[in-house]
């Protein structure tokens, strides 16, 4: 009996530690990471210790990434926070030869095509980055403040549909968590549910 | 390839959101192709022929799936988003709520989660048309939006419209496929045989416990969640799983601190495919049958709850279980009175300490207890019929210490004497009593400590240790404050040789606590156990004397080692075959078939039963150890004008014996907030609530209560 409720209490201890493989916590540590980027360059987290940096997990095949690529949303983020000093970086996860994986030359192709404004984007093919952020959707957005801790963590915005119609009377939840973080103010919106497609992993 | 997929997507850019999916117009049913394959087919289907005027029918979106890929339930898990279906009706007619089948649960790479159908499904909606209508064929239009996944997603859309002649008696139509998804919908918790749901919060994460139902019966038991927007939750996850129970985690990970339980389903299935599978719609907070009435939530603050619990602790002091060992441990500060103010100091806080160690421990076990799914309550420890076997030979041991038959050595073989009792002896013996006046205590629930517990069992680890700690407290303030302040020993009596007598006479309060527990024995083993119980705990005095007659300074070394080798062989012959045999071996004969007088035994089933055919019910919760139960019932419940009261009323009398612990009893007590018994219940059939009685129950209570019940007619 009492070895029964000992064994019940250090496995739920165990599988609890196991299945914590999700995102880390908002206001823990972002974890660190070497990716290369579509021009073959090597991008580190770390390199941007002491910036705001907004990941973005990204695949060009997604109708949700679509929805705000097609409408120029995500451009016009991506073009006013590194305006701003804010380092954006676009993680593409898939696992190659799954949908939305890209070479760099493709990259380079899509980020052309689309106009796109990240600081960089990075490939992930093993899905090395994404399993360490718990990366679920694309899009799943993180915030990272200057001090290296995750101040935001989930969703792009309130509407949670594919349809760009809806952007316009959506709250963008990683606008709102830059602007009160940048003005010193804590986040309101620190976590919510993501949405989008599936992160493509191997 | 590669390259190929890429242009295709640029190409489904360019061409924007809504080329995704073709939609081809055809009527009634409208098909999703992409890339030349039809993936998602929709249509609208009633369940009847023709629309009869104010007559509610169910009108269902009919989604036909390609196969491999698949669309999303109403919370769609860590991707993709639900299926959406929006009516437009004429004015006058209403549409009820989208009822959703139990969906299949998806695992992609990367630990990713999705809830939602394969191949076909049905969305239900209740449709209720106005009472009169013009037209003799109405058209129904919907909305309807999804997203269709396989590797890659499509969103889809199409409006849809469905055509009902209007008139005559309706014949059913599509009864099949309606047949086949009502199969398949969440069904409301079964009443009959009461499930309790329990929820609990500890840090981020919310635990979720089934308990009641044959769990051993499914290979699969999983929890599907459906929060609300706001909330966010991590994947659910099976903790523990016996028989009869099932214990979920599910993480939350927004920091939403009032998130204190989840809507959802409760799956079961035997099929690796989920072609069988089954559910039960968990509201939140929700509890089946009889316990929906009860469980107020808490509605005072922690701190409250910890000062109850400080009050309830003090109280414990002067419940009639404790009172022989707080008499002793009065004596010992009378015999004191003549020390130094520091050895007073240090006896007080050994004291303390004991009744501290005893109650940290205890929050402990059960916090233990409660992280690995088990049900805690309050003297749970005397429900187990070894445990009082143990408390009744500390008992007879101690009062044989008191009697004199044998003194209490600790090594160095220093003899104890009345008064010359060194300090380090001194200290452990304060520290013994404390804990054993704490032991002695927890077969009482004082007036307060009740609510502080039932609340604190309910939380945290944090807060249960919190409680036990302002519990301790609580009942050791009396001898702090008697250390902090010995001059206020002077007002007790000098020591002198009358100790002697009252010592031996504590010896007999011990004896009367011992009858006490011999009592609790037999009404938990039966009189035979009781006999067996007995005899062991006479050869226990027969070691005793043979300790104080033949191990003694003087005694030369062998006849004390032969002694002790005596006293071991009697201990073990007689603990084997009196108790490993004989007391194991006896049981209770039918306890729960005996009336009691005018009471019947309780059962949930027995309750329902009662309450369906409109009577008044009490129930007395209650067990042979706990001297507040017997207390109440002596004075109050078994007195002639409560008696009369409950006749006049006709009243349904049901006891709920806890002597042994019965988990269906348990099961209710939780419901109702409580850590244990006493608990005193009235459903007065009139109204829903069920009216709860203090633990000190006095005629003037239960006599005003029934008072403000409408008097009933006896019926023949």
């Amino acid at each position: 009996m009492k070895t029964k409720t000992i064994t019940a209490v250090l496995t739920s201890l165990i599988t609890t530690t196991l299945l914590a493989i999700d995102s880390p916590p908002v206001g823990s540590a972002a974890p660190d990471f070497s990716l290369t980027d579509a021009k073959g360059k090597t991008q580190a987290l770390s390199q941007y210790k002491g910036k705001y940096i907004v990941l973005e997990w990204f695949n060009p095949e997604c109708p949700f990434v679509k929805k705000h690529y097609g409408s120029g949303n995500m451009q016009k983020l991506q073009e006013e926070y590194t305006g701003k000093g804010v380092v954006w970086l676009s993680i593409d996860s898939s696992a190659p030869g799954s949908e939305g994986s890209l070479t760099a030359d493709q990259a380079e192709k899509v980020s052309a095509g689309w106009k796109t404004h990240p600081t960089a984007l990075l490939l992930d093919p093993d899905g090395k980055a994404g399993r360490a952020y718990g990366a679920k959707n694309t899009p799943h957005m993180f915030v990272i403040n200057p001090e290296g801790k995750v101040i935001y963590e989930g969703a792009i915005d309130s509407k949670r549909t594919p349809n760009p119609a809806d952007i316009a009377s959506s709250t963008n939840y990683v606008k709102v968590a830059l602007d009160e973080s940048m003005s010193g103010k804590p986040v309101t919106t620190a976590n919510t549910q993501p949405y989008g497609c599936s992160v493509k992993y191997k | 390839m590669l390259m190929s997929r890429v242009t295709t997507a640029r190409f489904v850019w360019l061409s924007g959101f809504l080329l995704a999916s073709t939609i081809l117009a055809t009527t009634p049913s409208r098909a999703q192709v992409y890339q030349g394959r039809e993936l998602v087919k929709a249509e609208l289907i009633a369940d009847t022929s023709a629309v009869v005027r104010g007559k509610t029918f169910t009108a269902g979106l009919l989604l036909r799936i390609a196969p491999g890929w698949h669309t999303y339930w109403k919370f769609s898990g860590d991707a993709g988003i639900p299926i959406e279906l929006k009516w437009k009706l004429p004015p006058g007619w209403k549409a009820g709520a989208v009822h959703w089948p139990v969906p299949l649960k998806f695992d992609d790479p990367g630990d990713i989660k999705t809830y939602g159908y394969h191949d076909e499904v049905l969305l239900m909606q209740d449709i209720t048309p106005p009472p009169s209508i013009s037209e003799e064929k109405v058209k129904l239009t919907a909305d309807a939006n999804w997203l269709v996944c396989e590797k890659i997603c499509i969103p889809g859309g199409a409006a849809l419209q469905m055509e009902l002649p209007e008139g005559g008696d309706g014949r059913p139509a599509n009864a099949e496929v309606f047949d086949r998804y009502r199969q398949l919908l969440p069904k409301d918790l079964p009443a009959s045989n009461p499930l309790t749901v329990t929820w609990t919060r500890t840090g981020a994460d919310l635990h979720l416990k089934v308990h009641g139902e044959n769990f051993a019966r499914h290979r699969l038991v999983d929890f599907y969640p459906s929060p609300d927007d706001k909330v966010v939750v991590g994947h659910p996850s099976v903790e523990s799983r016996t028989a009869e129970e099932v214990n979920f985690q599910v993480p939350l990970e927004s920091g939403d601190k009032g998130v204190a339980s989840l809507p959802g389903l409760l799956v079961f299935g035997e099929q690796a495919d989920g072609g069988d599978r089954a559910a039960w719609t968990i509201a939140p907070g929700s509890t089946p049958a009889v316990a929906a009435k009860s469980v107020p939530a808490p509605s005072r603050g922690l701190l409250t709850y910890l000062i109850f619990g400080f009050i309830g602790g003090f109280i414990l002091n002067l419940m009639p279980c404790v009172l022989p060992v707080i008499s002793l441990k009065i004596f010992g500060f009378i015999q004191q009175a003549g020390q130094s103010r520091q050895k007073i100091f240090r006896s007080g806080l050994a004291f303390t300490a004991g009744i501290f160690a005893w109650f940290v421990g205890l929050a402990l076990l059960l916090i233990a207890l409660k992280g690995a799914g088990h049900q805690i309550t309050w003297a749970f420890q005397f429900t187990n019929a070894y445990f009082v076997l143990f408390m009744s030979v500390v008992v007879l041991v101690f009062a044989l210490n008191l009697f004199g038959v044998f003194e209490i050595s600790l090594p160095q073989g220093a003899t104890r004497g009345l008064l010359g009792v060194t300090a380090a002896e001194g200290n452990a013996a304060s520290f013994f009593q404390g804990v054993f006046a704490t032991i002695l205590a927890t077969p009482c629930t004082a007036p307060f400590l009740g609510t502080a517990l039932g609340f604190a069992f309910t939380q945290s680890a944090a807060i249960i240790f919190a409680m036990f700690v302002a519990v301790a407290a609580g009942m050791s303030a009396p001898y702090l404050l008697l250390c902090a302040q010995p001059a206020w020993i002077r007002f007790l009596p000098r020591p002198g040789p009358w100790m002697v007598q009252v010592k031996q006479f504590m010896g007999f309060l011990l004896l009367a606590t011992l009858i006490f527990l011999l009592y609790v024995l037999g009404a938990q083993r039966g009189l035979e156990a009781l006999i067996w119980a007995s005899s062991f705990l006479l050869v226990v005095s027969v070691a005793c004397w043979l300790k104080g007659a033949f191990i003694t300074p003087v005694a030369s070394g062998r006849a004390r080692v032969l002694a002790v080798i005596v006293i071991l062989v009697l201990l073990a012959a007689s603990g084997l075959y009196f108790i490993g045999e004989k007391f194991a071996a006896a049981k209770l004969v039918s306890s729960t078939t005996q009336t009691d007088g005018d009471w019947q035994p309780f059962t949930t089933a027995r309750l329902q039963s009662e309450l369906k055919q409109g009577h008044v019910v009490f129930i007395d919760f209650t067990a042979a150890w706990c001297i507040t139960c017997k207390f109440n019932e002596a004075s109050v419940l078994e007195t002639s004008t409560v008696r009369e009261a409950f006749r006049s009323h006709s009243v349904v009398k049901l006891r709920a014996d806890w002597t042994n612990g019965d988990p269906e009893i348990t099961k209710l007590l939780q419901h109702f907030g409580r850590p244990g018994v006493p608990l005193y219940v009235l459903y007065s059939g009139q109204q829903d609530e069920p009216i709860v009685f203090p633990e000190l129950l006095t005629k003037s209570i239960i006599l005003d209560k029934l008072g403000t019940l409408p008097r009933t007619v006896h019926s023949p």
